[in-house]
């Protein structure tokens, strides 16, 4: 405890250089742009930047990047609030009473009460990042193959369980991720695979012109000629500072949805998406008014908000600690981790700590400043948003394009965009979620990897992942789960969207 | 049978189809054993799940009252498939004609056709974002954009 804290008086001295201030302001600013804008999120920005940082050191350049995936969280809310449109995936939950409260005059209430909710969580989980990421490392060491495995195998299962439709469809999302994570050479024998013959198709398929498909262009699409035009709130945004009564109701939902969303954002795979939509599940279960949800209550802004603030903490854990993605935000992070050449995995905090310990520090002065940055400049942020659709879904379009591009200079990659986005169309419209296929896609080389070292040091035997202790916790764990809703109505999100 | 019960089921079986054409192509790969996984291994049983996993999906589409909704509703396709076609051929030209005037052509037909924009506004806000995405993007980032025949 003591040696973590002053390695983190280290990583402030490194986070307080003013150079690495000036990027994690830019960052987080930009984060809050890119949050407030419906339609562009974190993951295309950071796809869009990333080869601009190459020329920088890699701690400014990830100092910068991981303060866009927080600041996102901030700023998603606002238009949420504002405009009943999730900035993000990530505050949909957030428009059900944010919008609400916004009608009854109360919109200052809800921005604050999401603005400080926010901070104190991403308090919470650097805290918890500074305690358990060192440790987990450590135990981490002790990982081979078969643990890996298992624990991908765990996280692909719950983000299947946490799925709001189907677990079946969810599962052949996952699959068909890992699968399209796996195209390209064989790792072992160098043997191309499903590559039909597209010389750029050897290296796999990118993560950025995904994304930049399936979220960015394929939302664009989906909104064509059908989204009329986006009514912002006109009124004076007054009283951003809630009142007694606001934090003495809000206090217990802030400090839930932060434990909640570290914890379940610690899980690989989970993100930040899933753990709000259970946080205000349990702000509805526990409260003595349920039937008020959906009609302002405080309570439903406050927890889901910190909520996925404290989860973007936790899924800093399984990147930092042990090198493996939670969503496709923290998976082009850990590209960007390899092209600066750090090598993600449990030494990683050992053998840059002053990586480790710097971002930490500036992920709490970059709270400090979207504190700041929200709270008064909330009238600006709102201008953004006055900007028409109609302009805006072109400039979306265009982001995504050169976002696509830039990481390999590639044309190849901006059909691969186009493609997937009439995927993410389709895929939306027969209600699959894109969600387990993007994490899988992501997690599917690793996972073929450790599954193909792992066969080869038990000579062929499956019980290898059983047979060690650690593995076959994670096993039997995803056993659990995939059994879990054959056993009555236990699955937490999906009870949620019946009843909204 | 209602019609998006038909679809939903339709959809379960293309994915099934999808999969037997995976695993057969797997096995062109070599799945190889368990001792000395293949090439085609990890596709091979990962079509075969996602076989199975389809089959699921189709029992639970003809009983289930859950899909009665489909995703999205009603889409604009006529655009949706413009849009589209344009973004492939901004792809096809992007290196032979150069960023800004691709980009400039793109933003317009977005903006003034697909959007349906004032037409002077539509190039006026093309231009300067074609120009200005080129200022940040490539001399200011220095992110390297595509130059084409006419040099930028």
């Amino acid at each position: 405890m003591l040696e973590s804290l002053s390695s983190l008086a280290y990583g402030f001295t490194i986070a307080l250089q003013p150079l690495n201030l000036l990027y994690c302001f830019i960052g987080v600013t930009m984060g809050t742009l890119v949050g407030v804008l419906p339609g562009i999120g974190p993951t295309a920005t950071i796809a869009l930047l990333l080869p601009a940082t190459f020329k920088l050191n890699p701690v400014s350049a990830i100092i910068m990047l991981s303060g866009i995936c927080y600041g996102a969280m901030y700023g998603g809310s606002t238009t949420s609030i504002l405009l009943n449109i999730p900035g993000e995936a990530s505050s949909v939950v957030t428009c059900l009473d944010g919008y609400q409260m916004a009608r009854r005059g109360r919109a200052g209430p809800a921005l604050g009460i999401s603005a400080f909710g926010s901070f104190i969580a991403g308090t919470v989980s650097i805290f918890g990042l500074i305690l358990l990421a060192p440790t987990l490392a450590d135990f981490a060491l002790k990982f081979g193959p078969p643990e890996y495995f298992a624990l991908m195998v765990m996280g692909l299962t719950v983000v299947a369980y946490l799925a709001r439709k189907s677990m079946a469809r969810a599962l052949m999302m996952a699959v068909v991720g890992i699968m399209l994570g796996c195209i390209g050479l064989d790792p072992i024998t160098a043997t191309p695979r499903f590559t039909f013959g597209i010389l750029e198709l050897a290296d796999g398929i990118g993560i950025a012109p995904v994304v930049m498909g399936l979220f960015g262009i394929a939302e664009v699409l989906e909104n064509l000629g059908v989204l009329t035009k986006a009514d912002v709130y006109a009124g004076k945004i007054k009283g951003l500072f809630p009142n007694r009564e606001d934090w003495r109701r809000s206090m217990g939902p802030i400090a839930r949805g932060s434990l909640l969303g570290f914890f379940l954002g610690l899980l690989p795979g989970v993100g930040s998406i899933v753990p709000q939509f259970l946080s205000y599940a349990l702000e509805k279960k526990l409260s003595r008014h349920p039937e008020r949800f959906g009609m302002g209550e405080i309570e439903g802004v406050a927890s889901p908000e910190a909520c996925n603030n404290a989860a973007v903490g936790g899924t800093f854990i399984p990147l930092l600690s042990l090198g493996i993605p939670s969503n496709a935000m923290t998976a082009i992070l850990l590209g960007a981790l390899m092209i600066y050449g750090l090598t993600p995995g449990p030494l990683l905090i050992k053998n840059s700590p002053d990586l480790f310990w710097g971002v930490i520090a500036s992920m709490y002065i970059g709270n400090i400043m979207l504190l700041i940055l929200n709270l008064p400049l909330i009238p600006m942020w709102v201008s953004v948003l006055r900007i028409p659709y109609s302009y805006l879904s072109a400039f979306i379009i265009l982001f995504c394009l050169i976002g696509a591009y830039s990481l390999n200079n590639s044309t190849t990659d901006i059909y691969i965009a186009v493609i997937f986005s009439l995927v993410g169309l389709l895929l939306k419209k027969f209600a699959f979620e894109p969600a387990p296929l993007v994490l899988a896609f992501v997690l599917g080389p690793l996972l073929e990897t450790a599954l193909r070292r792992s066969l080869i040091l038990s000579d062929g035997s499956f019980l290898i992942f059983l047979q060690r202790p650690i593995s076959a916790a994670f096993i039997l764990f995803a056993l659990l789960v995939f059994l879990a809703p054959l056993f009555g109505k236990m699955r937490p999100a999906r009870g949620l969207s019946e009843e909204d | 049978m209602k019609k998006t019960k038909i679809t939903f089921a339709s959809v379960a079986l293309f994915w099934v189809a999808l999969g037997i054409l995976l695993c057969y192509g797997a096995t062109r790969l070599g799945v190889g054993s368990a001792t000395e996984p293949g090439s085609g291994f990890i596709f091979f049983w990962s079509g075969l799940i996602l076989v199975v996993l389809s089959l699921i999906a189709f029992a639970e589409s003809l009983r289930n009252r859950e899909e009665a909704n489909p995703g999205i509703g009603a889409m604009n396709w006529r655009k949706i498939v413009l849009v589209l076609l344009a973004l492939l051929l901004y792809a096809f030209f992007l290196e032979k004609l150069g960023f800004v005037l691709t980009t400039f052509v793109l933003l317009s037909f977005l903006l003034a056709m697909i959007e349906g924009n004032h037409w002077s506004k539509s190039l006026g806000v093309a231009s300067a974002a074609a120009g200005g995405s080129y200022a940040i993007f490539e001399l200011w980032l220095k992110i390297r954009l595509p130059h084409g025949i006419f040099g930028f």
